[in-house]
């Protein structure tokens, strides 16, 4: 992108010009003073009704987090490829659901004969294994029927195929596995609450969170550490120096689509400690609002990705009830889309390089 | 030729309809006769599937004819064995279905051709080997043949098919389709009229390609021209005829088709000529007609108690509300856009596709639903004045739909060569340098976003008028993602690709009621197909097709198309 256009009428002044008017910056500012005050004044008076005790904060912060560490195990997915391709793997959120949904008919096969709750780690842990290996096959296949064939195409081309691919991959889930919801069978041993340094909270939401902090480490060292790693970000800084350096492109770009295929499955697994349902269309909101968060922290870095994953799910379950309670706005958490995508919207157009990315002109 | 180059596409071709049948399609199409009493459109799904492998290969090896029994051949045995696996499965009593839904005795006794498991194998290899074998004997004829045969099927697939209206409008015609048509597929001996006729037409029309080319390049150009405007004249003519021709129901489809074409066009302007992806653009859409419903329903909050005494009148009529709608739709298409309009493409696409989703939640939530309806929507959007043209009627609506597709197809027309039209198209070649050249490159995108915009909700207020009530749930993603696939598959940037687009991605699923729940699969499909294949579209617009091939040797871009016809 360019610079902010100079102001023209400095060159013409042959005649008498109004000076133009920025419309852009004065609806910029007229956004941005009127989301302040909002928040602000929406804020104090949600506050100042008491409907929400600490302990209700509280146990919205840590729902926030614990739904923030799974946009974050997927966000990473955005942001490897992004920071390769430099495309938006729309059809990402799809790869998330191919694994969970699959991995559900181990889970009830499991519950089915008693293996789930009599061997529960087990279990988990193949629950974890299957859910990934689909998830890595999809993206993988994804990537070599798809995306392969355009790379170097004009940058919107890829979007769309990632769009199409997206729709094909929700639809031939709904073929394979039906419409209908399906509720993942319980686990015995993630029942209940525990309570950490006097905060109670789930055991899931607090399994979620260490298991997620817990892998995105593992990946942050296979990249700063790994030859893998390391040949990912010489590709990602320029492919073709890369490839003279005797770097395989392809296959490091395979393995990036596998490494967020990975995480994308684990993430899928987590997800379903929370929230307990498949679907087909399970993958798109959670695909958008991880992009969101990729975009956040900015896209491109994999602490960004974490950070504003957990940044997002905060917002995301504190944001409606602190901003809309006290403006009276009838069943807030039904706007919970509209933070994430507001969210999305306002990083874009005022910091559309992140917290931690590189500039937009580099990128550009 | 060696074996090995048969394997992969044996084994492409058999994952295919292993895929096809595991996630419903076989069986679901199957219901669907193409000649009665003799294949149905699952049968023919597969056959269609294993023909284009082996052709493909047939085209590549040396010695066609064996390459492509042996892939039919390959392709049918994996099918094959995979049937009688699952066969297997289920006779050890696992609960296949409890994880794959679609694998019912009924398509496994579409694949086994309804004979036993044992001999249903058998056939399917000796069908798809007998395909193969076809497709390798086609590979070898001389071009004119091969193209007539193609061709013949080709036709006698779609006759089939287009059963819904072409039975519909020869019964209105008064034509006897009794020897043509039965059981909603096609008789023996009316396949064999249709391919034979099919296919001598075709030879006969090539065979004079080359005088017909020759009388086209003597021809003067204001001949041409006349020719040209005279065809086209004959086309609106049509066009203004149809819908007493096919009757009523295929007059609805006709409206939703035309509707696809107008949001299409206004699309167009966006993603086409300014070069920017709009995936949100059922946010305009759902803007129309909401507003179109909140100034016309009774049940709206802008009419008063007393107001509703006044039986089923609105705030006002549709015709006054419209200009309106309009001019709220562009500021909002303006609003939305200015903040957004400097990033870069593909952030650009994700913000408006965020919109998109931020006005379908705040529809539905209950916070707006004293204005919005939430998700009980506003209903009772009454018909436009005056009474004889009954916007209920898809007879009626019909000619609104067209009449404004005209216009602002004319007007798609008339922009891409304007001063307006040129500033875009440099644009989206070039941002940078179009900015050096002196083009405001936002002003100009902000017009292009308005303009879609205002577009997008004519087509909302024409949605609302014609179902009556409007519901969230009739605003998804999806909506965004079906224009954007009909201009995709039409061509971006091209008018007649719109139409096109529409015709074959909005139209014939409506009339094939059995690709309803496939419909976005298949548009999936069709997305990363093209964008991989052609990404032009079938209809290109010649300057978008050369922008897509840059560097690429145009003569061999030229070569894959038709000659002029």
């Amino acid at each position: 992108m360019s610079a902010p256009a100079p102001a023209p009428a400095e060159q013409s002044s042959r005649r008498l010009r109004f000076e133009r008017i920025p419309m852009r910056r004065i609806i910029l500012i007229v956004l941005s003073v009127s989301i302040i005050y909002g928040v602000v004044a929406g804020s104090t008076a949600t506050l100042r009704t008491g409907v929400f005790t600490a302990e209700d904060w509280q146990s919205l912060f840590i729902n926030g987090l614990a739904r923030g560490s799974v946009y974050a195990l997927i966000a990473i997915g955005y942001t490897l490829v992004y920071g390769i391709l430099f495309m938006i793997n729309f059809a990402h959120g799809e790869v998330f659901m191919a694994g969970v949904y699959t991995a559900y008919f181990v889970a009830v096969a499991f519950a089915g004969n008693g293996f789930l709750n009599s061997n529960p780690l087990l279990s988990i842990a193949i629950l974890l294994l299957v859910s990934m290996a689909v998830s890595v096959f999809i993206a993988v296949l994804l990537e070599r029927l798809a995306y392969r064939p355009l790379r170097g195409a004009p940058r919107l081309v890829p979007l769309i195929t990632a769009i199409g691919a997206s729709f094909f991959l929700q639809y031939t889930f709904r073929g394979f596995y039906g419409a209908n919801v399906r509720a993942y069978p319980t686990i015995e041993i993630l029942q209940g609450k525990w309570t950490i340094f006097g905060i109670q909270m789930l055991k899931t939401q607090a399994i979620v969170i260490v298991a997620a902090l817990f892998l995105w480490f593992l990946l942050y060292l296979f990249v700063a550490r790994t030859k893998t790693g390391r040949s990912m970000r010489a590709v990602g800084e320029d492919r073709e120096i890369a490839s003279l350096m005797g770097i395989n492109v392809d296959r490091t770009i395979v393995a990036t689509f596998a490494i967020g295929g990975a995480l994308a499955g684990a993430a899928g697994i987590l997800y379903v400690f929370l929230f307990n349902q498949v679907i087909f269309t399970m993958g798109f909101l959670p695909g958008i609002k991880a992009f969101t968060a990729a975009v956040l922290g900015g896209i491109g870095s994999i602490t960004g990705a974490a950070m504003g994953g957990l940044i997002l799910g905060i917002l995301e379950a504190v944001g409606p009830n602190l901003f809309l309670t006290g403006a009276e706005v009838p069943s807030p958490n039904q706007l919970q889309p509209v933070i994430a995508f507001g969210i999305l919207v306002l990083v874009l157009i005022f910091l559309p390089g992140g917290f931690l990315g590189a500039s937009e002109e580099k990128r550009a | 030729m060696n074996l090995r180059s048969a394997l992969k596409p044996g084994f492409v071709g058999g994952i295919v309809v292993v895929y096809l049948s595991a996630i419903g399609m076989v069986e679901r199409f199957q219901d669907r006769n193409v000649i009665t009493g003799l294949v149905g459109l699952g049968v023919v799904l597969m056959l269609v599937a294993f023909a284009i492998t082996s052709y493909t290969a047939a085209r590549k090896s040396d010695s066609s004819l064996l390459t492509g029994v042996a892939v039919g051949f390959i392709s049918g045995a994996f099918v094959a064995i995979v049937t009688m696996g699952f066969e297997g499965l289920i006779n050890a009593g696992l609960d296949v279905r409890g994880m794959f839904v679609s694998i019912t005795p009924g398509l496994l006794e579409t694949l086994e051709f309804g004979l036993n498991p044992v001999v249903g194998a058998f056939m399917m290899v000796v069908a798809s080997t007998a395909v193969g074998a076809v497709s390798g004997v086609l590979v070898g004829l001389e071009y004119h043949l091969r193209s007539a045969v193609v061709f013949a099927i080709g036709i006698t697939l779609l006759m089939s098919l287009g059963e819904p209206i072409l039975r519909v409008t020869l019964g209105n015609l008064q034509i006897p389709t009794g020897w043509l048509y039965e059981l909603g597929g096609l008789t023996i001996a009316g396949t064999i009229i249709v391919l034979a006729l099919a296919f001598g037409l075709r030879w006969w029309w090539m065979s004079r390609a080359d005088t017909r080319r020759e009388a086209a390049a003597q021809m003067p150009e204001a001949t041409r021209r006349t020719w040209g405007r005279a065809s086209l004249m004959a086309a609106i003519v049509a066009l203004v005829a149809l819908p007493w021709i096919v009757g009523p129901f295929v007059s609805d489809v006709l409206g939703t088709v035309g509707l696809y074409v107008l949001l299409g066009l206004g699309l167009n302007i966006v993603v086409g000529y300014a070069g920017l992806l709009d995936l949100g653009y059922v946010a305009f859409f759902a803007v129309g007609a909401y507003a179109a419903a909140i100034f016309t329903s009774p049940a709206s909050f802008l009419v008063t108690e007393e107001g509703q005494q006044f039986a089923e009148a609105g705030f006002t009529n549709l015709w006054v509300a419209l200009p309106f709608v309009v001019i709220i739709a562009v500021v909002i298409g303006a609003a939305i856009g200015a903040p957004v309009l400097r990033l870069r493409g593909d952030y650009l696409a994700i913000v408006t596709l965020g919109f998109g989703e931020i006005i379908r939640t705040l529809v539905l939530s209950d916070w707006l639903s004293p204005y919005l309806g939430g998700a009980q929507g506003l209903t009772r959007v009454p018909a436009a004045p005056p009474s004889s043209f009954d916007l209920r009627n898809p007879q009626h609506i019909y000619y609104l739909i067209l009449a404004f597709s005209l216009i602002a197809a004319y007007i798609s027309y008339r922009l891409v060569d304007s001063r307006v039209g040129r500033a875009w198209a440099a644009m989206r070649e070039d941002e940078d340098v179009a900015e050096a050249m002196g083009i405001s490159v936002v002003r100009y995108k902000l017009l292009a976003f308005a303009m879609g915009a205002g577009v997008g909700s004519l087509g909302g207020v024409f949605f609302a008028a014609k179902i009556g009530s409007i519901f969230p749930n009739s605003f998804g993603l999806q909506v965004s993602i079906n224009v954007l696939a009909v201009i995709i598959l039409g061509g971006i940037g091209s008018i007649p690709g719109v139409i096109v687009g529409a015709a074959a991605l909005v139209g014939l699923p409506e009339l094939l009621r059995e690709f309803g729940e496939f419909r976005l699969l298949i548009y999936g499909a069709i997305l990363i197909a093209i964008m991989i294949f052609r990404p032009e579209g079938l209809l290109p617009n010649k300057r978008r097709q050369r922008e897509l091939h840059e560097g690429q040797d145009l003569a061999a871009v030229d070569l894959t198309k038709e000659g002029p016809s």
